[in-house]
C-alpha cells in the first residue's frame, strides 16, 4: 500500500535476534535459505502460483529480524508464510494440502541425514485424524497469526519482476532470451537471501541486470558520469553488496556444512543445537 | 481489555460489532470482533482490513485506532459512526431520496475517500451505501475494507468475486480480472443515482441479469467499444446481447439537476478507460460550481440522540429496548410484505443484495437481512402527487 515496503534497520541487521541468542549468523544465513527453498519446493508442489511463493518468502525473511530461531522453526514459519501469502494474493491453499507436503518435504530431510540415508526414500503418509496432523495444523495456526502479529500487519510485499521487464525494455536487452532467463533467475534466488528485506526492488533489479551481463558479457555504460543503474537510482555500493548476497548462494561447500541445515527445521532442533555448541548461553 | 463493551450494533457473517467505551479516554468507538477459526486461521477479510486501514488515515475514511490481538478473536478499534448511508437514506430522505445539498456533500465526501485510497493504491472493491457510515457532523467515511486491496506494479490478476452485484462495474461482470480504480469509480455513480432517486439504479439478479439492468440504461456498447474492452482485458468473455439504445438519464432521474447528469454520465461509463477517476470527478462543474461542495450540517436533533452518556447508569439498556422494539416493528412490516408478495406470485426483494454464490434459500434470507427495501415494502407503482416517473420497484424482465 505504501509504494515502498517496509525495510529492516541498521540494528536489526547487525543484530538479529538469532545472532542474539547465540546462533552463528552463518548458520542463519543457511537456515534462512533452507526455509526459503521449503517455502518454493512446497510452492511447486502445491502448483501454488509463484507471486505467492515469492511474496511468502518475503514475508519469511522479514520475520527473523523480528524473532529469533531458538523460539519458532523455519519449518513452521515457512508454512505459515506460505499460507498467509496465498491468502493476500487470492489464491489460497486448503490447510490440509500444506500440511500434507510440507510433511513429505520434511520427511525426505530427515531421511537424508538419517541412518537410512543410502536406501530409496519412501513417503509415510500420516493418518487422516491422526495427532500428527492436529499438531501440525496448530502449529501453522499459530505461524500465520505470530507472523502478522510480529509484523504488525505490514504485509505489504512488493514483487520485483514488473520492474525487471520494464529495466530490461529500457536497456535494450528484452529481446536476448537468454539474458531476460538469467536475471530472471537472480531475482528468484534472491529470494534465499535476506535483501527484499534490506533494499529497494529497484536495487535489486539492478544487481541481478549486472551479474546477468557480467556473466554473459554483455556491456552497457557504465563510466561516470553514464553509468546505466543511475538511471533507475540504484547505488553502486547497495548493488554491489546485493550481488554479493546472491553469489554467497552458489559458493562450494563441504557436504557436512550442507546437510547441518536438514536437522534444524525446528526450534526445538535449535535449541539443541545451541546447548551443544554455545555453553556459554 | 481497554474497552467497555456496549450494545451490539450489528451482525456481519464473520464478525460482530458493538459499541463501545475507551477506560481511559471515554471515547465511544465501534468493536469489530472477529472470531479466529481453526479451519482457515486469520480471516483474509481481517487481514487485508488491518493491513490496509491502518496506514490510511483521511476524513472520509473510517479510522482504525487499534487492534488487539488474543488466542480465540481479533478485536478491531474503529473510530464510531452513528449510522450508514443505507440507513441515513430511509430515515431521512423522501422515499429514500436525499435533498441535492446533502447528495451533493456526501457525493464530494465519498469521491474524497475513494481519490484517497487511489492515491495510495488501494482499491476497496466493495462501495456500496452500506459500507459508507455518516456521524453526526454529517461526515461521510468509507468502511469494510474486507474486500479491498493494495495494487501497484500490475504482476498480478485479481479475483473477480468482488463488489456486491448491484454496485459491480460492468467489466467485472463481464469477467475482467486485470481492473483497477475504475471499479470503484463506478460503484460510487451507483450511489450517487441511488442518493438521487432513493431506489438502486441497476437492481440485477445475477451477473447476466444485472449485466443487462445496465445495458438498459446506459445502452449496449458498440461492436467497436466491445473489441476495444476485449482488447484492454483479453480474459473477459463477450456474448451476443440486445442492443438497448441508450436512456435519457434526467427523464430517468428528474429530480437531478443538469450538472449531476452530466457527472454521473461520466462515472457511468461501460468502458472502464473512459469513466472519469475519482480526483477528476472531484473538480467536475457540479463541484467547483459552488463555493463549498463538502458543506452539510444535519439540523439539529436530525441525527439520532447523542452517543451513549458516560456515566448514566441506563442509557445503553433504554436504548436496546428501543432497538428492539424497531426490530420487532420491521420484522412485522416484512412478514406482512413477504405475505402480500406471495399472494402475488413474485419472490420478495431483499436488500441488500448478496453475491451469487451466497445466496441463501428464501427463508434463511429473512433470517440473514432482516432488511427489506422500504420501495417494497410500500411498493407505489403511481404517485399523483407529483408526476415523477419512478423506475419500476421490482426487476421487469
Amino acid at each position: 500500500m505504501p509504494a515502498l515496503p517496509p525495510l529492516a534497520s541498521l540494528a536489526q541487521l547487525e543484530n538479529s535476534p538469532s545472532t542474539d541468542d547465540g546462533l552463528p549468523a552463518v548458520l542463519e544465513e543457511d537456515l534462512r535459505a533452507y526455509g526459503c527453498k521449503l517455502i518454493h519446493q512446497a510452492g511447486i508442489l502445491l502448483t501454488q502460483k509463484q507471486v505467492a511463493v515469492a511474496a511468502a518468502q518475503i514475508l519469511f525473511q522479514r520475520f527473523w529480524y523480528v524473532s529469533s530461531m531458538k523460539h519458532f522453526g523455519v519449518g513452521d514459519i515457512g508454512m505459515g508464510a506460505l499460507f498467509l501469502a496465498s491468502k493476500l494474493e487470492e489464491c489460497p491453499i486448503r490447510m490440509r494440502d500444506l500440511i500434507n507436503v510440507y510433511d513429505v518435504l520434511l520427511q525426505r530431510a530427515a531421511h537424508t541425514i538419517g541412518p537410512k540415508a543410502d536406501t530409496p526414500f519412501k513417503y509415510h503418509p500420516m493418518s487422516y485424524f491422526g495427532t500428527a496432523f492436529y499438531d501440525l495444523k496448530e502449529s501453522l495456526v499459530v505461524a500465520e497469526m505470530q507472523i502478522l502479529k510480529r509484523l504488525g500487519f505490514n504485509v505489504h510485499v512488493v514483487l520485483p519482476y514488473g520492474t525487471l521487464i520494464n529495466y530490461l525494455q529500457v536497456l535494450g536487452l528484452i529481446k536476448q532470451e537468454n539474458a531476460c532467463t538469467k536475471a530472471w533467475g537472480y531475482l528468484n534466488d534472491a529470494f534465499q537471501t535476506p535483501v527484499y528485506a534490506l533494499y529497494q526492488i529497484p536495487t535489486i533489479v539492478c544487481a541481478a541486470i549486472l551479474l546477468t551481463i557480467r556473466h554473459l558479457n554483455i556491456s552497457l555504460p557504465s563510466e561516470a558520469p553514464n553509468c546505466w543503474w543511475e538511471l533507475f537510482d540504484a547505488c553502486w555500493e547497495d548493488m554491489w553488496n546485493v550481488c554479493g548476497y546472491i553469489m554467497r548462494l552458489y559458493r562450494e561447500r563441504p557436504e557436512a556444512e550442507q546437510k547441518r541445515v536438514l536437522g534444524l527445521v525446528s526450534k526445538k532442533d535449535v535449541r539443541r543445537w545451541l546447548e551443544d555448541n554455545v555453553p556459554d548461553k | 481489555m481497554n474497552y467497555i463493551q456496549l450494545e451490539k450494533l450489528g451482525e456481519g457473517t464473520y464478525a460482530n460489532v458493538f459499541k463501545g467505551r475507551s477506560r481511559t479516554t471515554n471515547e465511544i468507538v465501534a468493536l469489530k470482533e472477529i472470531h479466529l477459526d481453526a479451519e482457515e486461521g486469520t480471516p483474509s477479510t481481517a487481514i487485508r482490513e488491518i493491513s490496509l486501514m491502518k496506514e490510511l488515515k483521511h476524513t472520509n475514511i473510517v479510522r482504525l485506532h487499534d487492534v488487539i490481538h488474543s488466542e480465540t478473536k481479533l478485536v478491531l478499534i474503529f473510530e464510531f459512526c452513528e449510522q450508514d448511508l443505507k440507513k441515513y437514506m430511509d430515515q431521512h430522505g423522501d422515499r429514500g431520496a436525499l435533498e441535492p445539498k446533502v447528495v451533493r456533500s456526501f457525493m464530494y465526501q465519498l469521491l474524497k475517500g475513494t481519490a484517497f485510497c487511489h492515491e495510495n493504491q488501494v482499491l476497496h472493491r466493495d462501495l456500496k451505501p452500506q459500507n459508507l457510515l455518516i456521524n453526526r457532523k454529517g461526515e461521510l467515511k468509507l468502511g469494510d475494507f474486507g474486500l479491498a486491496r493494495a495494487f501497484g506494479v500490475p504482476v498480478n490478476t485479481f479475483s473477480n468475486e468482488v463488489v456486491t452485484l448491484w454496485y459491480r462495474a460492468p467489466d467485472v461482470l463481464l469477467g475482467s480480472r486485470t481492473y483497477s480504480t475504475s471499479i470503484d469509480v463506478w460503484s460510487c455513480g451507483c450511489i450517487f443515482a441511488e442518493m438521487i432517486s432513493g431506489v438502486p439504479l441497476f437492481r440485477g439478479r445475477d451477473n447476466q441479469d444485472q449485466l443487462l439492468h445496465i445495458m438498459r440504461i446506459i445502452g449496449t456498447p458498440t461492436d467497436e467499444q466491445f473489441a476495444k474492452i476485449l482488447k484492454d482485458s483479453p480474459e473477459i468473455t463477450i456474448k451476443q446481447y440486445p442492443r438497448y439504445p441508450k436512456m435519457n438519464l434526467a427523464q430517468l432521474l428528474p429530480r437531478a439537476e443538469p450538472l449531476a447528469i452530466d457527472l454521473l454520465e461520466k462515472l457511468l461509463k461501460f468502458d472502464p478507460a473512459e469513466r472519469l477517476s475519482a480526483s477528476e470527478a472531484l473538480l467536475h462543474p457540479y463541484f467547483t460550481s459552488v463555493a463549498n461542495p463538502a458543506a452539510y450540517n444535519p439540523a439539529p436533533g436530525a441525527m439520532g440522540p447523542p452517543a451513549y452518556n458516560f456515566p448514566h447508569p441506563h442509557g445503553h439498556q433504554a436504548q436496546q429496548h428501543i432497538q428492539q422494539q424497531q426490530q420487532q416493528q420491521q420484522q412485522q412490516q416484512q412478514q406482512q410484505h413477504i405475505q402480500q408478495q406471495m399472494q402475488y406470485g413474485r419472490q420478495p426483494m431483499m436488500y441488500p443484495p448478496q453475491m451469487p454464490q451466497q445466496v441463501p434459500m428464501p427463508h434463511q434470507m429473512q433470517a440473514a437481512n432482516p432488511r427489506v427495501h422500504p420501495q417494497a415494502m410500500n411498493p407505489q407503482p403511481f404517485n399523483p402527487g407529483s408526476n415523477v416517473p419512478y423506475p419500476a420497484p421490482y426487476p421487469t424482465r
